[in-house]
């Protein structure tokens, strides 16, 4: 009973956002309604039992809507009447965009009613549970049978980090200004850094 | 085993709070509307005294670097999500599963050095 109100509840309110995403005229105010979406796509988990998941929804996307943010900000220079001009311009490949997105849909409900389509197990087989949780599972596969895919993460993450670092980073490490080297000073003996000079009289310094 | 009703004190506290916040924001407007007079003029809602029209939009394009510290956070935040279905599941994927952690650490670490080096970390 709870449970069926707190997924009516959710699910509204993410369909609810969802659809202010798209219709908010300040682009900042579409940010915030797709947090609100993904607070509550993270409680619909929380039903399903997908406790980790949903965890990871508020930790991962959430946090990745202030990277979005960012990028409204910086990249957009947000200029309305130019973003309208631009909606005329472009409704042609948003329509085309929607048209693929409805096909996969249609396509995807037609073959789930077409029958022979396991939901939610993996490779069809219906796998039981390792452990007493379903993190527990998802760490036991991940870290044993899917050990490559989660290498293959790690490489994708580095390399996301080493291409925002080349894009952003304009200097290079030779001349970061006021870097002190410490080691170099103490390594600094006084011979090396003055020379005794007994010049005779009338005579100047040779430098 | 999972149980959706252990979650069920986060819902009432969740309704409590929306009520709580609907009531402050509401309450001092109806408030100050049932009791206070309102005549609004062109004079009343105009910017008072020294107040001035914006020179400019507040959302100007700032420095590129936050953008660095941002992608910086969402990577480690990912790494930070992986590491806890691997604690929980050690004792299932053992000395593997530990080797497989060290070498996804090993490998943002060399990330992280080479931001170190470069100077990202910097702020000058």
């Amino acid at each position: 009973m709870i449970q069926t109100l707190a997924f009516y509840l959710f699910a509204l309110l993410v369909i609810a956002s969802g659809v202010f995403t798209i219709t908010a005229r300040n682009p900042v105010h579409s940010v915030l309604w797709l947090i609100m979406a993904f607070f509550n796509a993270a409680g619909l988990m929380v039903l399903v039992g997908a406790e980790f998941i949903a965890m990871l929804l508020v930790i991962v996307y959430v946090g990745a809507v202030a990277v979005l943010f960012l990028f409204v900000v910086m990249m957009l220079n947000i200029d309305f009447a130019e973003m309208r001009a631009g909606f005329i311009k472009n409704f042609p490949l948003g329509i085309a965009i929607a048209l693929v997105l409805l096909a996969e849909l249609v396509l995807g409900i037609g073959a789930y009613k077409a029958g022979a389509l396991e939901l939610g197990v993996a490779d069809g087989s219906a796998a039981p549970m390792i452990g007493e949780s379903n993190i527990t599972s998802l760490g036991t596969l991940l870290y044993s049978k899917y050990i490559f895919l989660f290498e293959a993460a790690g490489i994708i993450l580095l390399v996301a980090m080493i291409g925002a670092i080349v894009l952003t980073l304009e200097k290079s490490a030779a001349d970061v200004r006021g870097q002190q080297d410490i080691g170099k000073q103490n390594r600094r003996r006084p011979e090396d850094a003055t020379e005794m000079q007994n010049p005779e009289v009338g005579k100047g310094v040779e430098l | 085993m999972f149980d959706p009703l252990e979650y069920l004190p986060i819902l009432i506290f969740m309704f409590i709070a929306l009520g709580i916040s609907v009531l402050f924001v509401f309450l001092p407007m109806g408030v100050s509307r049932l009791t206070g007079v309102h005549e609004p003029t062109t004079e009343k809602n105009s910017e008072y005294e020294c107040g001035f029209p914006a020179f400019e939009d507040p959302r100007s394009p700032f420095d590129v670097r936050f953008y660095l510290v941002a992608i910086s956070f969402i990577l480690f935040d990912l790494e930070a999500a992986f590491l806890f279905p691997w604690a929980v599941s050690l004792e299932y994927t053992g000395w593997a599963g530990w080797t497989a952690m060290m070498v996804f650490l090993g490998i943002l670490a060399i990330g992280l050095a080479y931001e170190w080096k470069m100077g990202a970390l910097n702020w000058e």
